[in-house]
């Protein structure tokens, strides 16, 4: 039986209906001068960042950020060929797991409404436990192993996917679906035909969330303990009191985690989001 | 020929009725609309129809058959447009072919004969929002042709247009509904439209609903607007009008 739609699904396609293809042009600022606007303010940050650096005068405490970019140009050859391949498995793998597993979960409760009520609190609970906290389980189950730290990324970000592809799914407009039942649609056409595809926008933004997160989760169990990875060459770093090469792995982090986004919008963009 | 026959239904969500023993019929290939204050039961009568609700007693036939034991009898147009944002003009008017799963060549040419049809054969390939309201409302039409069937179920298809619009998307359906030989229910607030368009004009009466009281339209199969002004029509509209405002004090 096809689940029925509820006043706050209703609401919910209100509302979705009105998301960007509703936008007035006047009312966003345009692509080139929000660029200008985010790089001249990044700009700020690191001139900033550099005169606080200077003003302290000890590198270990505040190293300036010109000192960071020395300290990765100096260990390029340790960053690039050794610590970054690790942690990009790790993220490859635990970003995609985490995605197929959240993406399952969605759909299953999306499907059956008994499962959603059965497996909505249980996904809760696994949110309101500090990833800090349980991930030394982890490591005591599994090692300081690459599964071990899959794990962690997995726990980081499925969730989101799930709340968000569930929404998404939510978001159908209920006219359209009985619409597709005049048409004498089945369950699994309505799911393939509408519910996917109205599902989409919001299953690209848990992706753009997701994707950060992985990068995130991978150093954060990298730091708990790993032979190699970004985390384990900033830990070491701050064990030897080497501030600039603490951070020189945040720069390497941060743009790997901006590029996995940009290709991310690329897809969304050639993919449907235009359509909205 | 389509017919209810002593139907009685209740939403889930009330005790009480909303029909309650209500019988109506359309010959194959009239124009009738349906019309009643609001919250009379209008859009019930089509999701009894389309099998989105069931009747609690009575039977609903299309030519003498259960409408249970058929499929693809009826081809419903919504109030709103309803396309999907993220097909094309021409795969949104494939959609029920597609449902149907009609070989792909052969949903994509009658889908083009449609939209030629409806006159929007070059906005095959353009996306909904692309579109002004009234092409909106013709490709849903298309789309709604595409379902195959000889009944034609339209709910308010111009309520949401402006006034010039909407007149001449009811001249192009007049002209639509003399080519295609289709039987039409066409539901309305409209008095004026439900005069200029139907054979037969069914107002829906009483709380619950326990019958139709049925006025036929004084007018040829071609029609004109200036027709309108004649004065058994001018008459007829009056106890349109008359009716619907008892009604709606009960």
């Amino acid at each position: 039986m096809i689940r029925p739609i509820s006043g706050k699904n209703k609401a919910m396609q209100e509302a979705a209906d009105l998301r960007p293809g509703t936008e007035r042009a006047g009312d966003r600022i345009t692509g080139r001068k929000r660029t200008v606007l985010s790089t001249g303010f990044i700009l700020a940050l690191i001139v900033l960042w550099q005169l606080i650096s200077m003003l302290i005068g000890k590198s270990f405490i505040l190293p300036s950020p010109i000192a960071v970019l020395e300290s990765l140009w100096e260990n390029r050859v340790e960053i690039f060929t050794v610590h970054f391949p690790a942690t990009l498995k790790v993220v490859v793998y635990g970003g995609v797991l985490s995605v197929v597993l959240g993406a399952a979960f969605a759909v299953l409760m999306d499907w059956n409404e008994l499962i959603e009520r059965a497996l909505y609190p249980i996904l809760t609970l696994t949110q309101t436990i500090p990833v800090m906290c349980i991930a030394p389980a982890f490591v005591l189950w599994f090692g300081y192993t690459v599964k071990m730290r899959v794990i962690v990324v997995i726990l980081v970000n499925f969730f989101t996917v799930t709340v968000n592809l569930y929404d998404g799914f939510a978001s159908t407009n209920p006219n359209r679906q009985e619409l597709l039942q005049t048409y004498g649609a089945s369950r699994w056409q309505i799911f393939t035909l509408l519910r996917m595809p109205t599902a989409l926008p919001y299953f690209f933004t848990a992706l753009k969330v997701a994707v950060p997160w992985s990068v995130v989760g991978a150093a954060v169990a990298e730091w708990l303990g790993a032979p190699d990875g970004l985390g384990t060459y900033s830990r070491a770093c701050m064990m030897n009191l080497d501030a600039a090469g603490l951070l020189a792995p945040l720069i390497v982090l941060t743009a790997f985690a901006l590029i996995l986004n940009l290709i991310l919008n690329l897809i969304e963009g050639v993919s449907g989001g235009r359509f909205f | 020929m389509l017919k209810f026959e002593n139907v009685t239904f209740t939403y889930k969500e009330s005790h009480e009725p909303i029909f309650k023993e209500m019988s109506l019929r359309a010959e194959r290939g009239s124009f009738v609309s349906i019309i009643g204050a609001s919250g009379s039961g209008k859009t019930t009568i089509f999701r009894l129809l389309n099998g989105l609700e069931q009747p609690d007693a009575g039977m609903i036939t299309v030519d003498g058959t259960p409408i249970s034991e058929l499929s693809h009898y009826a081809s419903y147009m919504p109030q709103q447009d309803l396309l999907f944002p993220w097909l094309t003009v021409e795969k949104n008017v494939m959609l029920p072919m597609t449902v149907q799963k009609l070989p792909k060549a052969e949903c994509k040419k009658k889908a083009l004969e449609m939209l030629e049809r409806v006159g929007l054969s070059e906005w095959a390939g353009h996306y909904p929002k692309e579109l002004s309201g009234g092409m909106r409302q013709r490709a849903s039409f298309a789309r709604t042709l595409c379902a195959g069937s000889d009944l034609l179920l339209l709910d308010e298809p111009f309520s949401a247009l402006d006034s010039i619009t909407r007149i001449s998307l009811q001249e192009w359906l007049l002209k639509q509904w003399s080519e295609l030989n289709k039987t039409v229910l066409f539901i309305t607030h409209d008095v004026e439209e439900a005069i200029f368009l139907s054979q037969r004009i069914l107002v829906l009466t009483g709380h619950p609903v326990t019958g139709l009281r049925e006025f036929t339209v004084p007018l040829p199969k071609a029609r004109n607007r200036d027709m309108l002004l004649q004065p058994d029509i001018a008459q007829l509209k009056e106890e349109l009008i008359a009716l619907l405002r008892s009604e709606a004090k009960e």
